[in-house]
């Protein structure tokens, strides 16, 4: 099986056979024995060679992130051919803002219509404890601000929708 | 004072604090009463409980916050005393008053204690009047926007607005320019009605370049109070502490001697008991200034316990049922160093967003030297509506080159999946050759994420980790006869809903 892996911007051909855990792999041709095993729910134990990894595994919706010691990697995939795993990441259109966690809209700092520059705070949301300043992704005009002061979200609820502004 | 032994007591609280306490009590034969809200009936404090009690809804200031309720559920339970944490009601004076006229132990000082240093500008009189040095600044709250606007002017910029029932880094905001002002002035007086029902603020001076030293001291009713030396609590970011350690790499025997003389000044003037904590700021040149004093336990108090041997929570309780300190400041030393990462549901890679959510792998540290102060499981769903701190990771070693190396293996140790924490964060400060050298401020944190961080992650065992998975993945679906199909990968996609990312990437 062929995939297309994507790790911040860089892009590697990644070719897996094998099974029970044995694997071989060629990561952009080059060869990589690896045996596999599971460590637990969520952790897993790599030996390539004898060198012996031990890493957590968090599904996301186009891949994997994988926990090392004090650090973690984002990685995309997609079979092989299909194009880019990074495709669709950046396409044109209106961006959106989306609550990162749940909690509560304590002000609202621009309204639908007005132009905006990245990295201006559009909204101002409470949680644990802490106001936290939400900043438009990038330049344009608001086209929606569908929330309101005092108004409790969710998390992923929408709270801006950025228009190219031409 | 009468002596008398406890033999139930309750928590006014959540979270890893409200665990710390429930320990001591079960090590002392105490039986322990905790007290939930309704988005905590899973939590690990009601879990390890001897007795636990609802008191409302999820928002604190429906529950936690609630003196009656609280009050209540100690008098149904037959609780001869209340230790409340730290947070919440901990320096709320009119709830020690409540205790006292319920006759129910406060475990803490005496409610006009709190009530005269709790509220800060009171308390900067009296360490004045005790001989302290202060920041420069404005003795009293100010509620008119003009004066602000004059004393700032009068202070000079840069300056620091502060709410005066404040802690905890909520409602605190360094003012550069005068024209930014009045904007921070709004966001201190919101977020400290918000945290402490009270939206009063006063100025200070912003000292730049400081460190952030804080003096432990306990006092007993019969008139002996010792410090417990310093903790470094420098490593901060916007005032919330990450770090903490002690000793602290910066202060000399002369410092330390100094700082612990002005503490039990203050302890001595006012009368104090039970546990408390002196904070300074301390510049470059080694000069101190007295910021406040938090009259409870600190969050950091742990690295005091591992230098000293002792412990605070169960010298808090004996305090409270009227025994004498066992031991003289002369009985006490230093031995070691040790250190504290706070391991917040915050993710340090979205500006230190919050990151509430279910634990779904959690594996802690072990082995010599570390202890782990948590509030949390495998399988716990952190809750939005308190505090994100999810456990205290605390090394002890014989120096503090040991301490940091024993950190860095406990944090690499330390795993943690479904949420983000500050772990990441952790590992690239105990890296870093300023903090190694014991050579930073309270700028550090700052300066540190303005540096592109170094990747240490081998990112082709990242690569073959999920390729396999993949694999797998695939070849498990198809043996199902489930048509491997782009949108059968995506069913994982609906426990991933709080993984949601602001906008787009760019």
């Amino acid at each position: 099986m062929i995939f297309d892996a994507s790790v911040s911007g860089r892009s590697v051909r990644v070719e897996v056979r094998g099974a029970d855990g044995r694997y071989s792999l060629r990561l952009d041709g080059q060869p990589l024995e690896v045996w596999v095993t599971s460590a637990g729910p969520g952790f897993t134990s790599l030996l390539i060679g004898a060198k012996s990894h031990e890493l957590g595994l968090e599904r996301l919706p186009q891949g994997y992130r994988v926990v090392f010691p004090g650090s973690s990697v984002t990685v995309e995939l997609a079979p092989a051919g299909r194009g880019s795993a990074m495709a669709g990441r950046h396409a044109h259109g209106p961006a959106r803002l989306t609550a990162p966690m749940p909690g509560r809209i304590v002000r609202v700092l621009a309204s639908a219509g007005a132009d905006v520059v990245a990295g201006q705070g559009l909204v101002v949301i409470e949680a644990m404890k802490m106001e936290n300043e939400l900043k438009a992704p990038r330049a344009g005009r608001l086209q929606e601000m569908p929330v309101r002061e005092g108004q409790a979200v969710e998390a992923g609820a929408l709270l801006a929708v950025i228009g190219s502004g031409d | 004072m009468t002596r008398r032994r406890f033999s139930k007591l309750l928590v006014a609280n959540r979270g890893e604090i409200a665990v710390r306490v429930i320990r001591a009590c079960r090590e002392m034969g105490i039986a322990s009463v905790a007290v939930f809200s309704e988005a905590d009936r899973a939590a690990l404090h009601v879990r390890l409980a001897d007795e636990a009690l609802a008191v409302g809804p999820a928002p604190a200031r429906e529950s936690y916050l609630r003196i009656d309720r609280v009050l209540e559920a100690a008098k149904a339970s037959g609780a001869e005393a209340i230790h409340p944490g730290y947070g919440f009601l901990a320096e709320n004076a009119s709830f020690a008053r409540s205790c006292e006229e319920a006759g129910i132990v406060f475990i803490g000082p005496r409610s006009e204690t709190i009530a005269l240093l709790g509220e800060k500008t009171s308390a900067r009189r009296e360490a004045l009047l005790a001989g302290l040095p202060v920041v420069p600044g404005t003795l009293e709250k100010i509620a008119d926007e003009a004066l602000l606007v004059s004393e700032a002017e009068k202070i000079g910029y840069p300056v620091m607005l502060k709410a005066a029932a404040g802690g905890g880094g909520k409602g605190l905001r360094l003012v550069a320019t005068p024209g930014a002002l009045l904007g921070a002035l709004a966001r201190a007086r919101s977020e400290a009605q918000g945290a402490f029902g009270d939206d009063s603020v006063y100025l200070e001076k912003a000292i730049v370049g400081a460190r952030h030293i804080e003096i432990q001291v306990l006092a007993d009713a019969h008139g002996h109070a010792v410090h417990l030396f310093e903790r470094e609590c420098s490593i901060q970011r916007r005032h919330q502490k990450l770090i903490e350690e002690s000793p602290s790499p910066f202060v000399t025997e002369e410092l330390r001697e100094r700082l612990g003389a002005l503490a039990l000044a203050l302890v001595r003037r006012v009368s104090y008991v039970n546990a408390g904590t002196l904070e300074f700021l301390v510049d470059a040149e080694r000069r101190a200034y007295f910021l406040e004093m938090n009259t409870r336990l600190q969050v950091e108090h742990p690295v005091t316990e591992m230098v000293t041997g002792l412990d605070l929570v169960k010298l808090q309780i004996r305090i409270a049922e009227g025994e004498e300190l066992p031991l003289r400041q002369a009985d006490l030393a230093q031995r070691g160093h040790a250190i504290e990462c706070r391991v917040y549901a915050e993710d340090p890679d979205q500006g230190f967003l919050p990151s509430p959510g279910r634990i779904t792998a959690l594996r802690t540290p072990g082995g010599p030297g570390v202890r782990d102060d948590s509030g949390v499981y495998d399988g716990f769903e952190v809750p939005t509506h308190y505090d994100p701190l999810v456990s205290k990771l605390v090394v002890w070693a014989g120096s503090r080159t040991d301490a940091i190396a024993r950190m860095r293996r406990a944090v690499a140790e330390y795993k943690l999946l479904g949420i983000r924490t500050t772990l990441p964060f952790f590992e690239r400060v105990l890296r870093h050759p300023a903090f190694e050298a014991g050579d930073f401020d309270t700028s550090f944190v700052g300066t540190l994420l303005a540096e592109a961080p170094a990747s240490f992650a081998p990112v082709d065992v990242a690569i073959a980790a999920a390729a396999i998975s993949r694999f797998e993945e695939r070849r498990r679906s198809r043996a199902r006869g489930v048509a491997p199909a782009a949108s059968g990968w995506r069913a994982a996609a609906r426990r991933e809903a709080h993984t949601a990312r602001i906008g787009t990437r760019g």
